[in-house]
């Protein structure tokens, strides 16, 4: 009977993730403080804004986020998609406080964070958000 | 090890159901030799080649023919490194069952059936989204340069 108990609660506990991830997944949210970018990230950046895509080798969703973020990219000026595989950069992560991939920084030309994006972008929101920062 | 080449997503997902089904009947009758066979299977797929699953072949032969041909492809990195995930907690699985600790092996094979039900049902790998986080606290995952 034990066992019909940890089906249950495996299933309910599935199914609750399910939600929360899917709610979660494109969010675009703003953090406050200012970090001082790694070197990897900094070479990256271009004039306007700069989609950071931070991606590891073991990340299936990842090819998604780029295929999303190199259209946006290529059909709005001032607008350019990088990304850096930081499978073998864990130091690059922890000082981002990034702790899933895909996550997209959108980074000024001085390094300036505007927003970052958990999972895969949606991208008529993501580009909503830029606007004001765009030329 | 051997290097796969990239995969039919579709296939994949075939065989996180056929997980699910397995670690379904595994929590409901605790008969801990059927999870270590799928340890072995989980192991076999992780470190040596995903072609060891018996799963894809009855996907390839049954189910593909059957389908609307697709040419999207699956990178084969992700799926290993599933499958390892799910190797470590079908491991503490098997051993809490046949060693008397029974809540063990039945929360270790939860987990192992959640991040399953979640790959089939969503495409979702659970294991690959926190490849980060896992290896902050498990330093070994580190890969040569």
């Amino acid at each position: 009977m034990t066992g019909v108990w940890a089906l249950v609660g495996a299933l309910a506990v599935a199914g609750a993730l399910a939600v929360l991830l899917k709610v979660r997944e494109g969010r675009i949210s703003r953090r406050p403080a200012a970090v001082d970018l790694p070197a990897p990230v900094r070479d990256l950046l271009a004039p306007g804004v700069t989609l950071v895509q931070l991606s590891t080798t073991f990340c299936a969703p990842c090819r998604h986020a780029k295929v999303i973020l190199r259209d946006l990219a290529d059909r709005t000026d001032g607008l350019t998609h990088a990304e850096l595989d930081i499978t073998n950069l864990p130091d690059v992560a922890a000082s981002l406080g990034v702790m899933r991939t895909p996550t997209t920084l959108a980074l000024t030309a001085d390094g300036t964070e505007v927003l970052r994006v958990g999972g895969v972008p949606k991208r008529d929101s993501l580009l909503e958000a830029l606007r004001p920062h765009l030329p | 090890m051997l290097k796969d080449s990239p995969v039919d997503p579709r296939g994949p997902r075939f065989s996180a159901w056929m997980t699910t089904v397995i670690l379904a009947i595994v929590l409901l009758t605790g008969w801990w030799r059927l999870l270590a066979a799928q340890t072995v299977l989980f192991a076999m797929c992780a470190f040596i080649s995903l072609k060891l699953n018996p799963w894809g072949h009855v996907y390839r032969y049954a189910i593909q023919p059957r389908l609307t041909p697709t040419t999207e492809r699956e990178e084969a990195a992700p799926l290993r490194f599933a499958q390892g995930v799910g190797f470590v907690f079908a491991l503490i699985g098997t051993l809490g069952y046949a060693t008397g600790l029974t809540t063990l092996g039945m929360v270790a094979t939860g987990f192992a059936l959640v991040a399953a039900l979640l790959n089939a049902a969503l495409g979702l790998c659970l294991g690959c989204e926190m490849y980060l986080v896992l290896r902050r606290y498990v330093p070994a995952l580190a890969r040569p340069q």
